[in-house]
Formats: C-alpha cells, sequence, structure tokens
C-alpha cells in the first residue's frame, strides 16, 4: 500500500500546489509533493529554488520525518483490524499480509475497498495493490498506471505485470536505477532476459535479489509490527461502542471464541493482548499474563473486566481483536496448579494468582525452593511462580555445610549450624570493633544502631563454590561467619569477608538476623 | 445506671458474647498446647479464620525476625480448615500460604527451622502498605490458600476490620506482622486501633549459658498477649507477661513449649477493661 497524507488544517486545498521540505547537506529540497504539485512537473529530490522559479505560487511546509514516521507505525498498527501481520514500508508505505484473512471480509477486493474507504474518511489517500509479493505490491502500488487506486494482481501474475514498469519499480537505490539506466535496462522486463550472474556481478548481488524476490523466486520475510500471536479472533461493530458494559460484553464474547478453540487445540494461553481498534484510528490496548496456562473463559474474561476501566473508547470503538501468545500444551485433566491435585480450589488458587500478577507483575510472585548450595544467598532461591516445582524427593535437604563438622559425625540434618529467619541481600556493610583479628567484633554499628556483643559463636567458614564460573564476582571468596547476641539477647549472622592480611583492614557484614 | 438498664446491657453483652463465640467455633481454634495461653483464648487456642497482629520490639520491630519466627512456628502447625465451607472443597489441604511483603528478605532454611515448611509459602512482592493490604485481602477470599500473612507497617483501622472480617467469612487465617521503620513510627502505630482479634508482642531476651555448651545460648522469648478480642469479657486490654522458655532455632516454638514446663506468669497480672 503506498500512501500520501492531507495534513489537516494546515494543508491547502487539493488543487493548489503543496510541497514539504527538507534541509540536505545545506541545501532545501522537496520531501514530498502533492498531486497538484505533481502535475506541474515538481518531484521530490527538486531543490526548493528551483521549484519556486517553476511555480511560484508553490505552497511549502517544513517536512517532519520523525512525526510522519510515528505517524505510519501508529496506521500499520490500525491496520492490524486486516491482519495481524502489518509493519511500516519504508515512509510512505504499509506492508500487510493478508494471506488467511481475506476471506474474512469477503475476498481480497473487498478487504482493499473497505480499507482504502477508512484510509479516506482518515485524510489519507493511499493505492493499495495485492500482490503475491511483497516487491511486486509494492512496485504496482508505486509505478503502475491504474484507473483506480487498487490493484489486485492474478495470482503467478507478477511477472506480467511488472515488465513495463520502470527499474525503479524494483526497489533499487538512486546509483543502481542509474546504472541500469546508462545500459539500457529502463523497465523491470528487460532484465528477465538478463542472467542472474551478469546481472549480480556488474550490479551487485541485490539487483538479482530484488528481482528475485518481486518474481516469487526468493522468498521474503515481513517483519512485523509484533511478536505474531498463536491464535487470534476479531469482533467488529457496525456501529462503534462506547458503553463499558457493551464493551464488557464483547469482551466476554471473545474470550468465549478464543476459549472453545484453545480447548480443541487442548492448549492454554500464557499471554493475551486484547485491542480495541477506535474509530478515530487509535489502537487501545490491555495486556495480560497469567502464571500458568489457561484457557477458562470465566477467569480470563474477569481480568480483562479489572482492567476494562484503563480503556478510553473515545469516539467509540470499530474492532476488537483478541490475540492469544505463547500457547502452551495444557490437556484437559491438569488444570490445575503445579504440584497440587486439580481441585476447584487449585482452580482458585491459580486465578488468585493471576489477579495478584496482572496487578502486581507476574515477577512479584515467587516461591522459596532449597537448592544445593552452602553459599546462604543460593540455598534458599526465589523461584518465579509460573516455573513447576522441583520433585519432591530433591528438596528439604540442603547441602552439607562444609567447615563446621565433619557429616559423619552428624547424626542428622537438626545439628548443622543455625540459620537466620532474615537474609538480607545484599549482606549490610557494618562498622565492626575487634581485638584480635581473628575475632568475632565486641561492638558494632548497624543501621545507626550499636550492638554490644555479648555471646558469639563461630567462625563457620563458608568458602566461594569456587567451580561456578560466575563466582568470586558477587561474594568475597571466603567469608567467616560468626552468630553474635547482644545485650538486649537478639541474635546477628555476621560474617569477615575475605583473608586478614597486613596490608587491608577485614570488612564486616550483617548477613541476616535469627528469630 | 438505673437497675433495669444495667440488666438489659449485661443480657446484650451475654448475647454478643454468645454470637462471637459462635463465628469462632465455625473455623476452629489452633491449641497452642500450652494451658497458660490458651485458657486466655476463646475456644482454647488461637481463633482460626481470624486476623491476628503479631510484632516484635525494640529493634526487631524493624527486622521482623521474631514475628516471623512465632508466624512460622503457628503456620507449621495449622492444619487443614476441620470443616471448610462448601465452597472450598477438599483442596483446602494444599496448605499454601500466601506471604506478602516489600523487601523479600524471609530465608527459607531459618521458617523451616520454626517447623514450617517454606515450600508452602507463595511469596508475594509489593512496593506498599496499600498493596499488601489488597493482598490479603485478595487471598482471603480464594478459598484453598491455608493462611495469609502480611507485613505492613501502617494499618488504617477501616483495613484491619475488611481483613478481620475477610477471614471470618472463608475461614482463612491471617497473620499480620508489623515491621516499622523505626521507633517513632512503631510507637504511633501501636496506639491506633485495629480489628485483629489477637495481638502478640515478641521480645527477645538475653540467652542464659547452658552448662558445657559454650558460646550463644539458647535464645529465649518474652511472647506478649497484648490483645485478645472475645475472651472472657467482650473486650480485653491484657499487659501480661509470660516467659517462654527453650524457644529454640530448630523447634517450632509451640512444640518446645509443649514439651516443657511453663515458667510461672509474671506477677503483673491481666488488668480487665470492660
Amino acid at each position: 500500500m503506498h500512501l500520501s497524507h492531507r495534513k489537516g488544517s494546515a494543508a491547502p486545498a487539493e488543487k493548489v500546489p503543496f510541497a514539504t521540505v527538507a534541509d540536505a547537506a545545506g541545501q532545501r529540497l522537496l520531501a514530498a509533493v502533492n498531486p497538484a504539485a505533481t502535475a506541474a512537473g515538481l518531484a521530490p529530490g527538486m531543490p526548493l529554488a528551483d521549484a519556486l522559479s517553476f511555480l511560484p505560487g508553490l505552497v511549502t511546509a517544513v517536512a517532519e520525518p520523525a512525526e510522519d514516521a510515528a505517524a505510519l507505525q501508529r496506521l500499520a498498527e490500525w491496520c492490524g483490524r486486516y491482519s495481524p501481520w502489518t509493519a511500516p514500508d519504508g515512509a510512505d508505505g504499509v506492508r500487510i499480509e493478508i494471506t488467511g484473512s481475506s476471506h474474512l471480509w469477503g475476498g481480497e477486493r473487498a478487504l482493499a475497498a473497505d480499507l482504502l474507504t477508512r484510509l479516506d474518511h482518515r485524510g489519507v489517500a493511499g493505492r493499495i495493490a495485492v500482490a503475491d509479493t511483497l516487491g511486486a505490491a509494492w512496485a504496482i502500488a508505486r509505478f503502475a498506471e491504474m484507473g483506480e487506486s487498487i490493484a489486485i494482481l492474478p495470482a503467478e501474475g507478477c511477472r506480467a505485470a511488472l515488465a513495463p514498469l520502470p527499474v525503479e519499480a524494483l526497489r533499487f537505490d538512486l546509483p543502481t536505477a542509474q546504472g541500469l539506466r546508462r545500459v539500457g535496462l529502463k523497465r523491470v522486463g528487460d532484465l528477465y532476459a538478463m542472467p542472474r550472474a551478469a546481472l549480480a556481478q556488474r550490479f551487485g548481488e541485490i539487483v538479482a535479489q530484488l528481482l528475485d524476490q518481486a518474481l516469487d523466486n526468493l522468498p521474503e520475510p515481513l517483519s512485523p509490527l509484533s511478536e505474531a500471536p498463536s491464535r487470534r479472533v476479531r469482533l467488529s461493530f457496525a456501529e462503534p461502542i462506547t458503553e463499558p458494559a457493551d464493551l464488557m460484553l464483547a469482551t466476554e464474547r471473545l474470550t468465549a471464541d478464543l476459549v472453545r478453540r484453545l480447548a480443541r487445540e487442548e492448549t492454554g494461553a500464557r499471554r493475551l493482548d486484547l485491542a480495541f481498534h477506535r474509530a478515530d484510528g487509535r489502537v487501545e490496548r490491555i495486556r495480560l499474563g497469567t502464571a500458568r496456562p489457561s484457557r477458562d473463559p470465566h477467569h480470563l474474561a474477569a481480568l480483562f473486566r479489572e482492567r476494562l476501566g484503563t480503556i478510553d473508547p473515545g469516539l467509540g470503538i470499530e474492532d476488537m481483536i483478541l490475540a492469544a501468545f505463547a500457547v502452551e500444551p495444557l490437556p484437559a485433566e491438569q488444570i490445575g496448579f503445579p504440584g497440587h491435585p486439580a481441585t476447584n480450589a487449585s482452580g482458585d488458587i491459580a486465578s488468585l494468582l493471576d489477579r495478584l500478577g496482572n496487578r502486581l507483575g507476574l515477577a512479584a510472585l515467587s516461591r522459596l525452593e532449597p537448592r544445593a548450595s552452602h553459599i546462604p544467598e543460593r540455598a534458599s532461591v526465589r523461584v518465579p511462580i509460573s516455573v513447576a516445582p522441583a520433585k519432591a524427593g530433591a528438596k528439604r535437604r540442603p547441602a552439607p555445610v562444609p567447615g563446621s563438622l565433619d557429616p559423619r559425625l552428624r547424626g542428622d540434618d537438626e545439628i548443622r549450624p543455625p540459620r537466620p529467619i532474615r537474609l538480607f541481600e545484599p549482606p549490610e556493610p557494618i562498622d565492626a570493633f575487634w581485638v584480635l583479628p581473628d575475632d568475632p567484633p565486641f561492638r558494632f554499628m548497624w543501621r545507626r544502631r550499636q550492638h554490644r556483643v555479648t555471646q558469639a559463636d563461630g567462625p563457620e567458614r563458608i568458602a566461594e563454590e569456587w567451580w561456578r564460573p560466575d563466582g568470586s564476582n558477587t561474594v568475597d571468596a571466603i567469608r567467616d561467619y560468626y552468630r553474635v547476641e547482644d545485650e538486649e539477647g537478639r541474635r546477628f549472622w555476621l560474617f569477615r569477608a575475605g583473608l586478614h592480611d597486613g596490608d587491608h583492614e577485614p570488612r564486616w557484614f550483617i548477613h541476616g538476623v535469627f528469630s | 445506671m438505673p437497675p433495669a438498664e444495667s440488666i438489659l446491657l449485661t443480657e446484650l453483652r451475654e448475647r454478643i458474647r454468645r454470637i462471637e463465640r459462635l463465628t469462632t467455633s465455625v473455623h476452629g481454634v489452633l491449641p497452642f498446647g500450652i494451658a497458660a495461653i490458651d485458657r486466655l483464648l476463646l475456644g482454647g487456642g488461637l481463633a482460626r479464620g481470624a486476623l491476628h497482629e503479631i510484632f516484635g520490639a525494640g529493634g526487631d520491630e524493624e527486622d521482623g525476625a521474631l514475628a516471623a519466627a512465632f508466624a512460622a512456628g503457628i503456620l507449621g502447625r495449622l492444619g487443614p480448615h476441620p470443616n471448610p465451607p462448601s465452597l472450598a472443597g477438599e483442596g483446602m489441604g494444599d496448605g499454601l500460604v500466601l506471604w506478602c511483603l516489600a523487601h523479600p528478605d524471609l530465608y527459607g532454611p531459618g521458617l523451616a527451622a520454626h517447623g514450617f515448611d517454606p515450600g508452602r509459602v507463595v511469596l508475594v512482592r509489593a512496593p506498599r502498605d496499600a498493596e499488601i493490604l489488597w493482598v490479603m485481602e485478595e487471598g482471603l477470599r480464594a478459598p484453598g490458600i491455608l493462611a495469609v500473612v502480611g507485613e505492613v507497617g501502617t494499618l488504617p483501622t477501616v483495613a484491619s476490620r475488611r481483613l478481620q472480617l475477610a477471614a471470618e467469612r472463608s475461614g482463612i487465617t491471617a497473620l499480620l506482622l508489623r515491621r516499622w521503620r523505626n521507633g517513632g513510627q512503631a510507637a504511633h502505630e501501636r496506639s491506633l486501633p485495629n480489628a485483629a482479634a489477637t495481638r502478640w508482642r515478641i521480645t527477645a531476651l538475653p540467652s542464659r549459658a547452658t552448662p558445657g555448651e559454650p558460646g550463644v545460648g539458647r535464645p529465649r522469648w518474652r511472647v506478649e498477649l497484648l490483645r485478645c478480642r472475645g475472651g472472657e469479657q467482650a473486650s480485653w486490654e491484657m499487659p501480661g507477661e509470660m516467659e517462654v522458655p527453650g524457644a529454640t532455632d530448630h523447634v517450632s516454638l509451640a512444640a518446645a513449649l509443649a514439651d516443657r514446663p511453663i515458667a510461672p506468669v509474671a506477677s503483673e497480672r491481666f488488668r480487665r477493661a470492660g
């Protein structure tokens, strides 16, 4: 699709020659021209001084490329009503992959006609080409003689349709096109007979590649605006809707539609995107994540309901599109919370976690999982709630703690050194006062409070897990831990970082508080 | 006060007491297994499906270590709901505990030391007190959760009432750990009323050296039941003191208490305000 935008109030009437002007290398060049200016012989790239000498009555405005690009991006997003795969194309076009979605609109021509009408309502003039390849659609939309603004190429019709077009239609840069013209290759058809190898050698690989892409001999991936959804359902309204109750009804219907499809495939959605296409072309969205794959229509609709208030319907919503991303297998019998039987209650827990996650972010939810590590902060880690818990057998058996007691002498885990109930990550530095370097401190300052140590246990030496490639960077290689009690009876877990040597004062930290 | 009105008042009090007793017995109680504590609590234990407030003293008002340990001791012994509300079904036995706090400094091995399996915790991190209270309330409405724990500094009275009501309705037990930024905030917040059924303060006491065991002795706590709703009187204020010996890092508080004779309740006895 090729577009030219008539600027709302700033633009003059269609019959007045109009151009936008941009500064380039100290020269003022025309950036874009309207049809009236084109008819007078003006073209983009022409110096403004020349243009004014041709056409003293030319109305100009300063080009705003960044604003134009943003507007084009919004337009491409709006085109999401026709297909999930849309992307801005250069500075003046939008590509839409309509394979598989044109039948929803009653065919390609009907889709193109709908698109053109809606563009016209928004003050955008467009030329739409539908072809087998992106290259051919691009060329036709920009270079072909068209009676109307829509061209539908028949399947396999690219070769014939492109032949009469100038070589510029193949998306070459200016020097390449000029080089081709210099040797008499003026039309796309002139290239057909040329051996590919010779073309590539003379004009570069890109010439052969672009030609092949236009003629469907080479695939050309369309880079969509965003990740393509796995499942997608759409609802269009004859009259734009604004009432919250209507929006909720539509949301429920879309959710039910989607869930039916997910159930057929025995899958569940992990992420959902509900897009509200407004009559003025803006797109509002609600994005959701769920802790576990879900296809419970009531649950999903309830999650959307909580966020529906954030949607500004403007003058009305024309289309609603619900897309599911990150679809995962979810057999019928497995709808439940991991590690717990699939009961009603576990379903309630899953939906509770989703409610919390959608307000606080799923990253805010975690479980405490013991790990085989003697480094205190690694022995118990917070794992995201969406990760299935470790096997029961692997749990609750922390690694033996080296340096404390010989494991053979220890009867069971009950005798291992006590661990605090609060662990600070990272450990907080303290001001410690000691008599001998190997002694625990007799006094320390922490959070502006002074603690006089009355009793101490230790040291318990905990060395870095040297076999870890990422070790040593986060913690000091060797820590000597002391459990100390202050005169109030409160207990703290302190450690001295690094080995004591003559040059450096040892540094002290508090890592946790005991109960 | 004329005698007739006085009798009327007494009757009303009696009826309120019966209503309160009824709501308590619906969800049952969790006995501590210590007669000295249990006989002060209506129904002979900590009411399930109710809000209980726990905090530390001194510096621990900020760190919340003793409060967390006391809570872990309770949670470790809190079995499935005896007669779950019809909504809950058999899933009540899952035993998941929602634990909501601002800075996730809760340490699994420390919980395990108090008899509570950290694998049952769903940790929820929320930046502000208002959100933590919201999470608690959501949790109290979700059948299938065994208990909800929240660590907050500020607690609007209305929020505490909402939590208490939600807990009563679902039968899910709510533990509110208070953590204050500093002594000033602690003193202010402690003076505010709230709707918690009980209020506990846990204080660390200097340990006594155990003969033959050098180093740090066994920890000792002072557990104070500062308020207890629905006790023998309609409303109680009891600055009592109970010294609990021998609660160690390895055994849950309650188990330790049950195993050992309890020290006599300190001389300052209960004062009743009615």
